[in-house]
């Protein structure tokens, strides 16, 4: 049973890892996000420096299910927190009734820390709590069939309810997501309809379904209920939403949902999200994705965001940084809160991404006011570290400089290099000279395709068309010289006249 | 000696109608011709073949038909004298022969349009005899000359077309084909249109295009089958190759590549898409996709019939020396055999400057050390590469400059000049002429397109109503349209098979 939302390709690691090398060679972050070490569990990405919040206040922010995802997360992430998380997450799943979820814990547990008395498995306690899921599920199947011969809607519609949250709640999430659909037929007010579109949202988080989770989400909105329930289901809704297309990678969009999301979200999505992490997510997504006049609009100057940034301070402070284009102060708080932000169930896939694209913008946004700009200059703010390790700082070996190329060369930054005076210069256009080549070329390629098209019918109007030896001297004396130009001829006629 | 006077009054009655309507003189023309070709049919005019000074009665230009038929009668009698097909008094530089080229350079266009047969005969033994004492060169100007005397657009397609590519191909004297070639072909002489054939076409009066008196019956042209436009093309093509003009040869090739077919392809249409390849890459460092007039069936041939050539091409894209070497070195029988072998060697040398036009994009300046690091495919000593990046500045192809230093120590410095400088007058008047010689072959496409237009009785209320009709016609319809084709091809291939 594969339900955790994270499969965690380790294609995204080693992508985007490359360039940021450079970034977070800083003395103060010795653990780099790498590879991990040991091949057996290469999928997933180790961290080793201790993060910056603690763990029992951070896991008690949420609810249900998602703690043991995350405290089961942080264990084997983390090498610093990784024993104490795991107990956490082996009494987490031994006060809930999932095996499989108590089995993992312990296995993972008895990898790092073999001597911990947790570290063995209850098998009374998996004994017992197996019979009783079974006697649950047989009681629960055997009610619904019940309800089904009575024909009372609401009855089945509770009874498939009723199964869904006993699937859920033992980790059977493609039975529980299965049971929830059941209900569809059975609801009879916008509620019913509304509160089983969000189990049904909450089911899909969990299975890291984000397709499902979007199409519920456009379900939902498109439901008819009333305006007030509207307006209380919107900051779910909104950040439901916003947490997929994170996942699928499209952070404007992302970023907008997010935006959108009402400070009344409080805490009433916490087995999914936190207030703290819109904040976050929000904050990254934007930064990654809108220029400094829509961050400082609709992120900084957003009346509604602000009481979420209000919560993570530092994102705040590193969106006004990069407002202002301070982008060391900026990238130094990202780097600072890497750690954190890895740890993070739904961020660990995406922070090389978010992190890179940040980057690439500040330096893009760096550049523009320049006509030319020293390397040195740009390392000292995109690679400090640089300055001081290397003996030249800005050859065309240092990481920096190939950092640059890279990016040159994927067009991503409209300027070239000058080894010799160590200067980036950006290239001038010529408006006039672009538009008199770009027509000399268009008028050119049209009149060559023109030349050819004419041509070609030109052939078939004569009966020149390549055609086998024999057959040519046949149908050029049997049939005459334009049987094509006819035919078509012939056909445009039809087309014609039906006209 | 009556004979002589006769002609005299035919060509003075000749010379008065000129001034008469176009009726009168195209009635006048006729009667002569018809009148003349009859005295040749008579020999009468044997007696007289050898006496030279007959011609001297004549003016060349006002008395072409005449001056015509007089040269045809002598070139008969001493080929019945020599019982040879180029008899030795024609030869160059007899004075037959001048008085021949002579004439070519001279005749009136006008009248020669009813004498179109003996008008290319005489044409084709000038080629005839100027390959007879080895010396084609002798021959293009003549052909030349009177090609476009008589066709100043050279836009309908005849014999000629492709007798003077030969003959420049022989005589290695491209330039003197491009008058022609630059000229776009657009037409094939046809048999009378339907359209046209209420009103008979009077060759004498003035037509906007040369295709109402280039006709199958003209006899200005020889029978045509595919073949002969296919290898006027490729000839074409490998005379714009010879003069490197890359852009104008890939073009050429195209049409070859690009030619309808029913069924089978030529081997002159795979040649071409040989050679085609190897010229894209010559020309800007990349296969494109043919024109995507190309049925998709036939550019798999193409691929299948001229795969050493795909697979060359991929590694040249691919940006890998050591596998385009190995490709080359593999294929030599290949490319000898295909006659190849001279453009492939060009290939290779155009490999390294791409990576240098590559680089430019990068870097505005470094060192010839740097650069050779950057690009692994020059793996040459570091004097090679700079006299190598030498020839490429020195060839116009690279905008750059080489700054050697006094103390010879360091590596020499190489700098790319401005992607774009400041755009200089010569560069303006340069893009003038380009756009004022495109928009003029525009001009002349579109009354070619308006002529073939007119040709097939397609107008744009026609392609209106076609249009709609494809709208409207169901399935069904389309069905029934592919039917009658299939049903045609079938019928054709049944026959084929039949001795």
């Amino acid at each position: 049973m594969d339900t955790l939302p994270d499969a965690f390709p380790s294609s995204t690691q080693t992508r985007f890892g490359a360039p940021f090398q450079s970034a977070a060679l800083g003395p103060s972050s010795q653990g780099l996000p790498g590879m991990s070490e040991n091949p057996e569990v290469n999928t997933r990405i180790k961290v080793h420096d201790p993060p910056k919040f603690d763990l029992e206040s951070y896991i008690a922010n949420y609810v249900g299910r998602t703690r043991f995802d995350r405290l089961y997360l942080i264990g084997t992430s983390s090498t610093v927190l990784s024993t104490e998380a795991l107990k956490l997450a082996v009494a987490e799943a031994k006060s809930g009734k999932d095996v499989s979820q108590y089995e993992k814990a312990v296995r993972a547990l008895s990898e790092v820390a073999p001597n911990e008395e947790d570290a063995s498995l209850d098998a009374v306690w998996v004994h017992n709590v197996q019979r009783q899921v079974q006697a649950q599920s047989e009681r629960l199947e055997q009610e619904l069939r019940g309800y089904k011969n009575n024909l009372i809607k609401e009855s089945i519609r509770m009874g498939n309810e009723d199964i869904g949250n006993h699937y859920y709640e033992t980790g059977d999430l493609l039975a529980a997501s299965k049971a929830y659909t059941r209900m569809r037929d059975y609801c009879t007010t916008p509620n019913h309809i509304a509160s089983m579109l969000f189990k049904l949202i909450n089911v899909s988080v969990e299975r890291g379904d984000w397709l499902a989770v979007q199409s519920n989400v456009h379900r939902l909105r498109n439901a008819q209920s009333k305006p007030e329930d509207q307006l209380k289901n919107q900051p779910k809704m909104a950040a439901a939403l916003g947490l997929a297309q994170m996942h699928s990678g499209s952070y404007l969009d992302a970023a907008n949902s997010f935006l959108s999301t009402d400070v009344s979200l409080a805490d009433t999505f916490n087995e999914i999200i936190t207030p703290n992490d819109v904040a976050v997510y929000g904050g990254l997504c934007a930064m990654a994705s809108m220029d400094r006049g829509d961050l400082q609009r609709r992120v900084l100057e957003n009346s509604t965001f602000r009481n979420f940034l209000e919560l993570e301070p530092h994102i705040r402070r590193a969106i006004a940084f990069f407002c202002n284009s301070k982008f060391r102060p900026c990238l130094d708080i990202l780097e600072a809160y890497r750690t954190d932000y890895l740890l993070d169930i739904h961020l660990q896939r995406h922070v090389s991404e978010l992190y890179t694209l940040i980057r690439t913008k500040a330096i893009k946004q760096y550049l523009v006011p320049f006509s030319r700009v020293t390397l040195n200059s740009m390392a000292t703010i995109f690679a400090p570290e640089v300055i001081g390790g290397e003996a030249q700082p800005t050859s065309v070996s240092s990481p920096f400089v190939q950092e640059l190329i890279r990016l040159v060369k994927d067009g991503v930054l409209n300027a070239r290099i000058d080894l010799e005076k160590g200067v980036l210069v950006s290239n001038q256009t010529d408006l006039r000279t672009d538009v008199q080549n770009k027509t000399l070329e268009s008028l050119h390629s049209f009149n060559q395709e023109a030349h050819l098209r004419i041509l070609r019918a030109s052939v078939l109007h004569a009966g020149l068309e390549v055609r086998a030896p024999d057959s040519e001297r046949r149908s050029r004396l049997n049939q005459g010289p334009n049987l094509r130009g006819m035919g078509m001829a012939e056909r445009f006629t039809r087309g014609g006249l039906r006209s | 000696m009556e004979v002589v006077e006769g002609l005299m009054t035919q060509s003075a009655q000749l010379r008065e109608a000129a001034y008469l309507s176009d009726q009168n003189y195209d009635q006048q023309i006729r009667e002569t011709v018809a009148s003349l070709r009859h005295v040749i049919s008579k020999k009468s005019l044997a007696a007289f073949a050898s006496n030279a000074s007959l011609l001297d009665h004549f003016d060349p230009v006002a008395d072409s038909l005449v001056y015509l038929f007089l040269l045809r009668a002598q070139i008969q009698a001493f080929q019945e004298e020599s019982r040879e097909n180029v008899p030795p008094a024609l030869l160059p530089p007899g004075n037959l022969w001048s008085r021949i080229v002579t004439y070519l350079r001279a005749f009136d266009p006008v009248q020669v349009r009813y004498a179109g047969q003996e008008w290319r005969q005489l044409v084709e033994i000038v080629a005839q005899a100027a390959q007879v004492v080895s010396k084609p060169i002798l021959a293009v100007r003549p052909v030349r000359d009177a090609m476009l005397r008589l066709d100043p657009s050279c836009a309908v397609f005849t014999s000629t077309h492709l007798l003077l590519v030969r003959l420049c191909l022989r005589a290695r004297a491209y330039t003197h084909a491009l008058p022609v070639l630059d000229k776009y072909v657009c037409h094939f002489p046809t048999s009378i249109s339907h359209a046209t054939s209420k009103f008979p076409v009077l060759p004498c009066a003035a037509h906007d295009s040369s295709l109402s008196f280039i006709t199958e019956t003209s006899g200005i042209s020889s029978k045509l089958a595919y073949k002969d436009y296919l290898q006027y093309f490729l000839l074409g093509g490998m005379i714009y190759m010879a003069l490197k003009q890359w852009g104008k040869a890939a073009h050429y090739l195209g049409v070859v590549i690009s030619m309808p077919t029913a069924g089978p392809i030529s081997m002159i249409m795979v040649e071409a898409y040989k050679k085609w390849i190897l010229v894209k890459l010559l020309e800007n460092g990349k296969v494109s996709s043919p024109s995507n007039l190309i049925p998709s069936h036939t550019a798999k041939l193409y691929q299948s019939l001229a795969r050493p050539y795909v697979n060359l091409a991929h590694s040249f894209q691919r940006g890998d020396l050591e596998n385009l070497e190995a490709e080359v070195d593999a294929g030599r029988d290949i490319w000898c055999t295909d006659h190849n072998m001279g453009l492939v060697s060009q290939v290779l040398s155009a490999f390294s400057k791409h990576t240098v036009m590559g680089i430019r994009q990068t870097f505005a300046a470094l060192t010839v050390k740097e650069l050779a690091d950057q690009a692994s495919s020059m793996r040459m000593s570091d004097e090679a590469t700079e006299s190598a990046i030498a020839s490429f500045i020195m060839s116009g192809a690279v905008k750059a400059t080489l700054v050697q230093h006094s103390s010879g120590t360091s590596s020499t410095m190489l700098r790319f000049s401005a992607a774009r400088s400041s755009p200089q007058f010569s560069d303006e008047s340069k893009a003038q002429a380009c756009l004022a010689r495109e928009s003029q072959s525009l001009g002349a496409l579109m009354e070619s397109l308006h002529e073939i237009g007119h040709h097939m009785g397609l107008s744009n209320e026609f392609v209106d109503g076609m249009q709609r009709g494809q709208i409207w016609a169901n399935a069904d319809d389309a069905n029934t349209g592919i039917g009658e084709d299939a049903g045609l091809e079938i019928d054709e291939d049944l026959m084929g098979e039949v001795p």
